[in-house]
């Protein structure tokens, strides 16, 4: 998956002094997952104290990070232990030459403490200091608590606080580094396998073309994967509308990461299908997700091909563009059949038998147009709403057998649909977001395996988007 | 009783005998022939001829024959036809060569002959007889190998419009008699006969008579198209009788319509087995669905 | 000491199959090879049952129209499909009857123990068919290759004449009659007087199952669609009586009035792939891969058709009795019938056959008329002639549709014993080869 033309153009030689000269944007290709690479590209700045930082300091020793602390003066001190050696053989420093700035791989801000909003001064204000010192590609993660109808004003002001903090921050950042935050629950320790998780997730390349997002680890549940490069080994992962484009790559990516998946498609993908099926070392399963017993074959077929049943994505989706002025029933009725309807009858399926009820995931694919709305897309907004709304209310009923739901919802994703769209329109999609560049599928992929791992158990109900902090809605 | 038999010192070149056949029939146009109302009582006689194997496996090829060793019987036939037709052009031979119609032709296949048997091949006329339409002769080819006689052709052909004095008009029976109508049977096979065949068979038999050879040499010859070698005919449906007539067997068959080329020719054959279930014989017909005319008729039967 | 040979006989079963929509010869697959056809049915095969790295015992199929490039068909479409590139391969060729002997020769050798599974296959097409140069030039160009001076190279160019240079297409006239099939089984139809309302409504019946096995899904897990195919090209869905009736008879033109057999009630020229994965119990288990039928039985005969003794098409009329004596069986104990359309006449004509007392003593050998079929349990699900008939890809095509009907009718239990299902598939040639399947 190369970047687009533009972004190739302006990351190297003189393209990119050119488009510094006009004040072009100037998008660069992302820091996306390598097999076995480091975990960030460089040591990780800390800031923080308490619970929050020592949890966080311990898990980045764990991940072989070299680790800064802060305790929020705004001047970074050198860690106590940097013994860990990195893979490639290079020992990290930390008496590098004076007059060469090191270069951060990511700060993290440790704020799950903060009472009151000046607890915010110090900690951003010491982050803001290490920002130029950040890599291309580096990280800017939050650690804090969700804000509660519960909490005192004062700290519910300042639990929020962070997000707009770290929103903002997120927006101030180039060169592909991206901010994102995650968001403990009350009573959630902050080393949470999903808190680990999540922190995990956001600094590595996976999430490369997320920004600007919080995570909210609402259970303690989650368990951290034995492989950290294959989180999925041995789960069976069920993928709707496998044979092309972001589902063809969410099945790649899954089974990259050790799941055995079924791939599903309506049988008019046939050949497409099973090239994929077979490129994954994976079954096909020909089935139109709109007929009434589609969530039992799915589950006949995963049990008596595989034994089991772990993970459901439903990626499968439809769009029939219109103005509402010019709408008719059969381009709605369409969408909302195979978008929304067709999900909710295969969990109600799925989720009555006991092979699948306990430890379920089922990750949802929707959209930003669900969010912000987009002309001409009354149907399709509506359908993807309506995703984010079944995730909402079955992640409650799943809550009690440890089961998980979440949406993704993608941005400006370059794809044979999107590639279609008239070229002008399409710069302007690309580029109208924090990175100033499309993303790819296999970032939706990544998050979608992500939330789908073991690792993110403690993980329900959100819907994440991937974006790369598009302007529009959250 | 025979006063004379001719000694040929090889097969004789068919092509020079045409050329001598028409130089004949020119001179004809121009003095008719006198004298000859009787047959030379002359046997022509060719020793130690052996099959060309090379020409053997394309008359194979052509013809549907399995590639054997063993010499098809019709290919024995165009071995001997310039010795008969060396017959025919003798001056004293009563009936203008060129013009015949071949009417019928029997053969006994007694022994097989193997390609690279030495034979000997002796041929004669015999039985002048008058037709309807003319007057018509046997020509009897013999072919004997080390043991004694194999194979025996007897050809009869037509000199169409020459009536001999001292001959006989047919009566009520023989070829003269009036045909019965055609009904076609079903068939069981269908041949598609390009242009090329009457060269290709030329090619493997050595006959080139150039009625068979293009339009334009047919037309010379006053036909309005090229028309297919009997024997090619007669020789396929011979083919497609199959492995079933063994080695040894009469063949027979009747020419009737011309088949002007190229064409479509309808072919049944149809196997009678006796008591036992052993075949008999097998009686072919060939014929053209459209207009309905029979092309020829014939059997292979187990040699008695 | 002798060997000591292993296993004795086992069973052999039909795990599943795999098939891409057949289209019309010039339609949606013009563009695609045997080649082509055959790997996407293998790897639609490999998909459906997750064999993607698996080595395979044995792939054997083929095709009737073969190009001399694609000598070794059937292994280099395994080379370029998802399984093991350890799998070995073979080509067979048996005309039509191609498919259906790959799937017996293959679940033979499973039986005894040779191979723990296969893929029995076959493909077609008429667009793609081999040309070869003419007789005149091939001849020619052999010459030339062997030629060693300069002057025999020079003869051997010489004999190289203008209309030698035309390509030559393979034709469908039998080789020791001229007569197409189609002919030749125009002759059977009227020797078994059977009229063109009984083939147009065999006809009619074969595009109506086909078109509703279509609509209840049955070939959800049968079919691959492949180029924008997602069902068989030919079917015609909402043909009727009336259509079917208006056609002019296209084969036995000579027979005039008698001429019965038309574009409907005859197979066209077809292209398409077929794929069936069979195996012994025991692997199939060790894979949880479902078992949809066993294959208990089968025969191939022929029949002298060159001088008209028998139809050309006739042979699986001689070979069911055969089969079915040694198995103690009748056709009363059959639940499904696949009998391969070639032409509505030549089902008929068989239906026929086995009714007819006379036929069936002197013939057949056997005390009185062989049986009745039941035209309700007769090609359930299509056939050919909705279907169509990419030559050697309809054995494949039956063998697995079968095997699935016969799954779910022995699943239904109201039988009280397994479904039994019988094939016959008739081939150029004078061939015919049938099986029985029973099913689990």
């Amino acid at each position: 998956m190369a970047a687009d033309k533009y972004t190739q153009f302006v990351s190297r030689g003189w393209g990119r002094d050119l488009a510094k000269r006009l004040g072009l944007p100037q998008p660069v290709e992302l820091r996306r997952h390598v097999p076995d690479a480091p975990l960030v590209p460089g040591p990780v700045l800390l800031v923080g104290t308490g619970e929050g930082a020592d949890a966080v300091e311990t898990a980045l020793k764990g991940w072989d990070v070299e680790v800064r602390r802060d305790a929020g003066t705004g001047r970074a001190v050198p860690s106590a232990a940097q013994t860990a050696a990195h893979d490639g053989g290079k020992a990290p420093s930390s008496s590098g030459p004076p007059e060469r700035r090191e270069r951060l791989g990511a700060i993290v801000l440790a704020l799950d403490g903060i009472g009151a909003p000046e607890g915010l001064s110090a900690p951003f204000l010491a982050a803001g200091a290490a920002l130029r010192s950040l890599a291309p590609g580096g990280r800017v993660v939050t650690l804090s608590r969700r804000s509660s109808t519960a909490d005192e004003p004062a700290v519910a002001a300042a639990r929020s606080s962070v997000e707009g903090a770290l929103r903002s921050l997120a927006r101030e950042l180039r060169s592909g580094a991206t901010g994102n935050g995650i968001l403990l629950a009350e009573g959630v320790p902050a080393d949470a396998p999903s808190a680990l998780g999540a922190l995990r997730f956001l600094l590595s390349g996976r999430s490369a073309f997320v920004d600007g997002q919080f995570l909210t680890v609402g259970t303690a549940k989650g368990e951290v994967p034995a492989d950290p490069e294959r989180p999925l080994a041995g789960k069976v992962a069920v993928v709707t509308g496998a044979a092309r484009g972001i589902g063809a790559e969410i099945a790649r990516t899954l089974a990259r990461d050790g799941a055995k998946v079924v791939a599903v498609d309506v049988p008019a993908a046939g050949d497409a299908l099973a090239k994929v099926a077979n490129d994954v070392r994976g079954t096909a399963l020909q089935l139109d997700i709109t007929t009434p017993d589609a969530g039992e074959r799915i589950l006949d077929h995963a049990l008596h091909r595989h034994g089991g049943l772990d993970i459901v994505v439903h990626n499968a989706g439809i769009t029939r563009d219109k103005l509402l002025a010019n709408m008719d029933a059969a381009r709605w009725d369409a969408v909302i059949a195979v978008n929304i309807a067709a999900q909710l009858r295969i969990n109600e399926a799925l989720l009555a038998s006991d092979r699948f009820r306990d430890g379920a995931r089922i990750v949802s694919v929707a959209s930003t147009s669900g969010i912000a709305g987009n002309r001409g897309q009354t149907n399709y907004a509506a359908s993807k709403a309506g995703v984010m709304g079944m995730v909402r209310s079955t992640a409650a009923r799943l809550a009690a057998t440890g089961g998980t739901v979440n949406a993704v919802a993608p941005g400006f994703i370059e794809t044979d649909m999107t590639a279609r769209i008239p070229f002008a329109m399409r710069e302007v999609g690309r580029r109208i977001n924090s990175l100033q560049q499309g993303g790819q599928p296999v970032d939706v992929a990544e998050a979608i395996a992500f939330l789908a791992s073991d690792a993110a158990g403690g993980i329900s109900g959100n819907v994440l988007r991937v974006c790369g902090q598009y302007w529009m809605g959250q | 009783m025979r006063e004379e038999t001719v000694e040929l010192p090889e097969l004789p070149s068919l092509s020079k005998l045409y050329v001598t056949a028409a130089a004949e029939a020119a001179r004809l146009l121009i003095s008719r022939r006198d004298g000859g109302r009787r047959l030379p009582d002359a046997r022509h006689h060719v020793a130690v001829v052996r099959p060309d194997l090379a020409r053997l496996t394309a008359y194979q090829h052509l013809l549907g024959e399995p590639a054997r060793d063993v010499v098809p019987a019709g290919y024995l036939h165009a071995l001997a036809f310039p010795v008969a037709m060396s017959v025919m052009a003798r001056e004293d031979f009563p009936l203008p060569l060129l013009g015949m119609v071949h009417l019928r032709n029997r053969v006994e296949y007694r022994d097989p002959v193997a390609y690279d048997d030495a034979l000997d091949i002796t041929a004669w006329a015999e039985n002048l007889a008058a037709h309807r339409a003319g007057t018509q002769v046997e020509v009897v080819a013999e072919i004997a190998g080390g043991g004694g006689p194999v194979w025996r052709g007897v050809s009869s052909y037509l000199a169409k419009g020459a009536f001999l004095p001292g001959i006989d008009k047919p009566g009520a029976n023989g070829a003269g008699a009036q045909r019965e109508e055609f009904r076609p049977p079903l068939p069981t096979a269908l041949w598609r006969l390009g242009v090329d065949i009457g060269r290709e068979y030329a090619g493997v038999s050595g006959d080139f008579n150039p009625i068979h050879l293009s339009v334009l040499s047919a037309r010379a010859l006053g036909l309005k198209r090229s028309i297919a070698h009997g024997m090619y005919t007669a020789s396929r449906a011979l083919a497609e009788v199959g492995a079933q007539k063994g080695d040894s067997f009469v063949w027979d068959v009747s020419f009737e319509a011309p088949v002007f080329l190229p064409a479509m020719v309808s072919v049944n054959i149809a196997d009678a087995v006796d008591a036992d279930g052993a075949w008999e014989r097998s009686d072919f017909v060939g014929w053209n669905a459209t207009a309905g005319r029979r092309h020829f008729v014939g059997s292979v039967a187990r040699l008695s | 000491m002798p060997i000591t040979q292993p296993a004795p006989v086992r069973k052999a079963v039909v795990v599943g199959g795999n098939r891409i929509p057949f289209a019309r010869a010039n339609g949606a697959y013009t563009e695609t090879s045997n080649l082509d056809m055959l790997t996407a049915a293998l790897d639609g095969l490999v998909a459906r049952f997750g064999l993607a790295d698996e080595r395979i015992g044995e792939v054997a199929a083929g095709a009737v129209l073969k190009h001399s490039r694609d000598f070794n068909l059937t292994r280099e479409a395994v080379l370029g499909s998802a399984l093991s590139p350890e799998t070995p391969a073979y080509d067979v060729q048996q005309a039509c009857a191609t498919g259906l002997e790959t799937v017996l020769s293959l679940s033979d050798k499973i039986k005894l123990g040779r191979i723990d599974s296969a893929i029995a296959g076959g493909v077609d097409t008429t667009s793609d068919a081999p040309i070869v140069v003419s007789e005149g030039l091939r001849r020619a160009v052999l010459e030339l290759s062997r030629a060693k001076t300069v002057q025999q190279k020079l003869k051997a160019l010489s004999r190289i004449r203008p209309k030698d240079l035309t390509p030559v297409a393979p034709g469908t006239a039998e080789p020791r009659t001229g007569l197409s099939m189609g002919e030749h089984q125009a002759l059977t139809t009227k020797q078994w007087g059977i009229t063109r309302e009984a083939q147009d409504e065999l006809a009619l019946a074969s595009h109506r199952n086909l078109a509703a096995a279509y609509e209840r899904g049955f070939f959800d897990d049968l079919l691959t669609p492949y180029r924008g195919l997602t069902r068989d090209q030919n079917l015609r869905p909402d043909t009727t009586p009336e259509r079917m009736a208006s056609l002019k008879p296209v084969f036995g033109r000579h027979l005039g009035a008698e001429a019965s057999m038309t574009a409907g009630n005859s197979t066209p020229l077809t292209d398409g792939a077929s794929a069936v994965l069979l195996a012994s119990e025991d692997w199939a288990a060790e894979r949880d891969l479902p078992v949809l039928a066993e294959i208990v039985d089968g025969e191939a005969a022929a029949v002298d058709f060159v001088h008209g003794k028998d139809g050309l098409l006739m042979a699986p009329v001689f070979a069911v009795p055969r089969m079915l004596a040694r198995l103690g069986l009748t056709l009363e104990d059959f639940d499904y019938f696949e009998i391969h359309e070639a032409f509505a006449g030549t089902v008929l004509a068989a239906l026929a056959a086995w009714e007819d007392e006379d036929f069936c003593r002197e013939r057949l050998g056997l005390d009185g008329a062989f049986g009745k079929v039941d035209r309700a349990k007769l090609n359930v699900n299509g056939s050919s002639l909705a279907a169509g008939h990419p030559f050697a890809a309809t054995g494949g095509r039956i063998a697995a549709t079968l095997a699935k009907q016969l799954h779910e009718r022995t699943r239904a239990g109201d039988l009280g014993r397994p479904a039994r299902g019988l094939v016959s598939v008739c081939a150029a040639g004078g061939m015919g080869v049938v099986a029985v399947l029973e099913g689990r």
